[in-house]
């Protein structure tokens, strides 16, 4: 009895030791997320430890799969800034009351594609024929979003559709297939084996007429940006320089390819479809008066949530960390 | 009606949760005296001594219930309605004076300006430990090491409170006055502050998106809210107070003017690559630790204890105006209680992700209404309801087009006036294709309904295969050794294993969900009746022979029925497992299904919709099981009883 008392307080004590001892450490430590596959010249200063440098914290790096995993993991206090999560986990958490905060654009891209089978006769200019068919969708995406946007512009009734909730590499599969009639995929290589079988329904050029655009952000906690506001001003700077320093050279391609665990072609031509804003650019374009991000973060609201208040979510989209 | 119980669920929660603390007391007591007139006559391990007992099932379902309505904060909502409207405006207060609080010992252990002090004195100590040698000439490794010792000497002057300019330590002094008057504000109390009509008129905590309501209702509410109006200004205030020390002025405009010249000779010097990336990279870690000391952020410690304490103070002023909220909080809000975040506030702790039971029911309600056109259903189809099924479709489905295209004759064609006569090839087709009306029958539809269908129909294709292979398995040699390998093969494959197969074999349809339901029963039903068939008495099989049953008597009635108990049992065990399966069968390629729900809502964090569909499975699962408990009690009584 008295062994187990004894182990049972010792235990404690060192419970209660290490539980200290790591929260006295937290504040010297920065947990950032990531995804790999998406790659960014930040991943330079990264593997350079620049960061760690310049904040002068040691800065641990996660990857994630998806931006709902991150919302969840900064909710729960393991992450405190997250690069490159979709625009789309980032609102539908705000919908949600979670306290997260937009401090920056990461990454510019081209809407993802929603691929027409190849040999239905289907294109932009007779999209109305879509209604009544099948189209896989990965729901509540950046996806869900183009897909919701390229059928407003092309008038057609997304009510008289049958979709399917599929993640791009089943939706790819299902439109070689022939077992749905359109696909909108997210992500290289699903793109790619979409990109056999079918046709993209709208061209960039389309899509730049219609205005339909996505762009992933750099979010953090409420509480992160309140207690630490000089570490992520350090954070956006060096991510500033790296996309500045950004020439797209081999050796510059080799650490990034290495770093998103993709192969050199692949990490080259992904790289080649995204825009990396610098600071400067994204306070004038992005986080001004009537700035791009609160545009598109409140329509993105509106398409997912018919009751959402487009305005509220302008109040969590803060450039002030970019000065 | 609806309406009103859904506007007034707090109500409806405090009766319910009444009758549930009477039920667990009722159950309790007379469970006690049950126990007590029986406890001499039953012996320990008998079976018998499991059966009745309701009040203990009622015991166990109040203290779940009341679990989760006492986690979810339901209990605190039932009773407290007001209590999450005035956390909230003591989480705007504690929002709005968190920045000034971070810079503090109270908020973060020390005082911003130590850490600052702390961090910056180690990366000068690594900056100048790390010096690149080669890359600078003697005078300018001078040069930067005396820039160091500059930069430390502007942290030095910075953290000396002798050099303080008196016009900061007035700003400082001012700061704390005006937070201690704040403090007092909150002593004073919230006598003769009211709520405004447009605060009244909002929403109930609970019933609108916005989970709760963020204008103060209570006259305790208006008093935080007032109060961190005002804090706002000081913490903007507070953000725009700078240490300027005079004698730092002078080294600033030194060290930029030195660092600009360095500068320059890199951009200007033609290095080799290597020493110029060096260069740049060094001069451009000076500059960085430089232009975070130019700004005047560090004060010395002195100077911020008269604010530490103001604050400590206000902390000291909220608690006291909280009043009894404190213990309200304390007792009935486990968690961390409610935080305000930019646009709403929120519950944080256990009721983020577990929803009110009242809310659950609500969601359900919603969900379940078949008015599709008012919200009801979820993604455009029902959870549970009914339809007009032609039968035509169903003859169509079972009547191959094929027999269409083999009759002979061609199909018809418009003729030269523009019209079709059809032939009787033509209306071979459309009744192949279910376009003629053959009446109509009442058929289920929805969600629900949908995840039932492929559920049973995997499990009734699983009973029909795996029973009879398994009992000839068990009687037969050629059986067993032809159909041991195969099924022993499959068996230990996870069910989800097949998942990558079934998208590209079976399409998008049911048919590869009900397949992969179908390979988890086929193995539990073959093995179980084959355990069965095989673990008949030998002495009985011989018997009947003797008395001169035949081969197929033996079957019937000597093997079937003694098999009989571990059939029912698998197809219990496969009930489950199929269930369990379902969410992931119906990740692939989601339309509907209860499975599909939960990915969905997963997606955007809806916790009531993910409690929802947990509940409608936990409860179906449980329905069935109930019915399986029926079937076996009445067709093998003898089981359990050798």
């Amino acid at each position: 009895m008295t062994k187990f008392v004894k182990t049972t307080v010792l235990g404690a004590v060192t419970a209660l030791a290490l539980g200290s001892a790591s929260t006295a450490y937290a504040a010297e430590e920065v947990n950032a997320a990531f995804f790999l596959e998406w790659a960014t010249p930040n991943q330079i200063s990264k593997v350079d430890k620049a960061y760690d440098k310049a904040m002068g914290v040691k800065v641990n790096w996660t990857d994630f799969k998806t931006g709902v995993a991150m919302t969840e993991a900064m909710l729960s206090g393991d992450i405190d800034i997250s690069y490159s999560q979709g625009l789309a986990p980032f609102v539908t958490a705000i919908q949600q009351g979670a306290p997260l905060k937009m401090i920056g654009i990461a990454v510019v891209y081209e809407a993802n594609d929603c691929f027409v089978k190849n040999g239905s006769g289907i294109d932009s200019s007779n999209a109305s024929e879509l209604e009544g068919k099948t189209v896989a969708v990965p729901l509540n995406t950046m996806a869900d979003f183009a897909f919701r946007k390229y059928m407003a512009a092309l008038k057609v009734d997304v009510s008289k559709m049958k979709i399917v909730d599929q993640v791009p590499a089943d939706g790819a599969k299902s439109l070689a297939d022939g077992a749905v009639d359109m696909a909108c995929i997210f992500g290289g290589a699903s793109s790619k084996a979409a990109a056999e079988v079918g046709t993209p329904i709208m061209n960039k050029q389309q899509k730049v007429d219609a205005g339909i655009g996505s762009f992933d952000v750099i979010s953090t906690t409420e509480k992160f940006a309140t207690e630490n506001p000089e570490l992520l001003k350090s954070f956006l700077e060096v991510t500033n320089d790296a996309n500045l320093a950004w020439k797209a050279t081999p050796e510059q391609l080799a650490k990034v390819s290495k770093d998103a665990g993709m192969d050199l072609p692949t990490t080259t031509k992904q790289m080649a479809d995204f825009i990396f804003p610098t600071n400067k650019e994204q306070l004038e374009k992005y986080f001004g008066e009537n700035g791009i991000a609160a545009a598109a973060a409140s329509s993105l609201g509106v398409v997912f949530s018919n009751a959402s208040d487009g305005k509220s979510i302008a109040k969590t989209i803060d450039g002030s960390f970019l000065k | 009606m609806l309406e009103w119980l859904s506007d007034n669920r707090a109500y409806v929660a405090a009766v319910v949760i009444i009758m549930l603390v009477a039920m667990f007391i009722g159950s309790i007591v007379i469970g006690r005296k049950q126990t007590a007139l029986t406890a001499k006559d039953e012996v320990f391990g008998d079976p018998e001594r499991t059966k009745g007992g309701w009040y203990w099932a009622v015991c166990g379902v109040s203290t779940l219930l009341l679990i989760w309505f006492y986690f979810s904060w339901g209990v605190g909502r039932a009773y407290f309605p007001q209590a999450a409207n005035e956390m909230c405006q003591v989480a705007k207060l504690e929002e709005v004076i968190s920045p000034i609080k971070a810079a503090l010992p109270l908020g973060s252990r020390y005082y911003k300006s130590t850490l600052l002090v702390g961090r910056n004195d180690v990366q000068l100590t690594t900056l100048r430990n790390d010096f690149p040698a080669n890359a600078f000439s003697a005078a300018e490794q001078a040069e930067l090491k005396d820039l160091i010792v500059q930069i430390r000497s502007l942290i030095a002057n910075s953290s000396n409170p002798t050099l303080l300019n008196q016009k900061t330590k007035d700003e400082l002094v001012n700061l704390s006055g005006q937070i201690r008057a704040l403090g007092d504000e909150l002593r004073a109390g919230s006598r003769g502050l009211t709520p405004t009509a447009e605060a009244l008129a909002q929403p109930k905590w609970g019933i609108s998106l916005t989970e709760i309501p963020l204008l103060p209702t209570t006259s305790k509410g208006v008093l935080f809210d007032n109060v961190s109006a005002k804090a706002q200004d000081l913490t903007s205030f507070f953000r725009k107070v700078r240490n300027h020390v005079p004698v730092n002025e002078r080294i600033i405009a030194d060290v930029r003017e030195r660092i600009k010249v360095l500068k320059a000779t890199n951009e200007a010097g033609s290095f080799d690559e290597k020493t110029d990336v060096a260069r740049k990279a060094y001069v451009k870690g000076v500059e960085r630790i430089f232009r975070r000391l130019d700004d005047g952020n560090i004060f010395p410690a002195a100077s911020l204890d008269g604010l530490n304490a103001a604050i400590a103070d206000l902390d000291a002023a909220k608690d006291e105006a909280r009043g009894s909220l404190r213990f309200v909080e304390a007792v009935f809000f486990p968690g961390q209680g409610v935080v305000k975040s930019r646009t709403q506030c929120t519950e944080q702790g256990s009721a983020r992700w577990l929803p009110k039971p009242t809310d659950v029911v609500a969601t359900f309600i919603q969900l379940a209404n078949p008015d599709l056109e008012n919200g009801g259903g979820y993604k455009g189809t029902t959870l549970l309801w009914w339809k007009w099924l032609p039968i035509a479709d169903v003859v169509g489905f079972f009547f191959p087009d094929w027999v269409a295209d083999v009759w002979p004759g061609e199909y018809a064609r418009h003729s030269a006036d523009g019209t079709i006569t059809p032939n009787f090839k033509d209306k071979l087709l459309s009744f192949a294709q279910g376009e003629v009306y053959l009446g109509s029958i009442p058929m289920f539809e929805g969600h629900i309904w949908d995840s039932l269908f492929r559920v049973l129909v995997a499990l009734g294709l699983g009973i029909l295969l795996g029973v009879p292979l398994g009992l000839f398995m068990g009687v037969s040699k050629f059986f067993k050794s032809f159909f041991d390998p195969l099924i022993e093969l499959y068996r230990p494959v996870p069910p989800l294993a097949w998942a990558p197969l079934i998208l590209t074999i079976f399409g998008i349809t049911d048919d590869g969900k009900i397949f992969l339901l179908f390979m988890v029963a086929f193995a539990i039903m073959v093995i179980s009746a084959r355990t069965g068939a095989s673990g008949t008495q030998l002495t009985k099989i011989r018997a009947s022979h003797s008395l001169g049953a035949t081969d197929r008597q033996i079957m019937w009635n000597v093997i079937m029925p003694n098999a009989m108990p571990e059939i029912l049992t698998g197809i219990r065990i496969a009930i489950g497992v199929c269930w369990g399966t379902l969410v992931a069968a119906e990740i692939l390629a989601g339309t509907t299904g209860i499975g599909f729900i939960e990915n969905i809502a997963r997606t955007v964090s809806n916790y009531e919709l993910i409690w929802v569909t947990i509940l409608i499975m936990g409860i179906l699962g449980l329905i069935f099981d109930l019915i399986m408990r029926w079937v076996i009690d009445r067709t093998i009584p003898w089981r359990g009883k050798g």
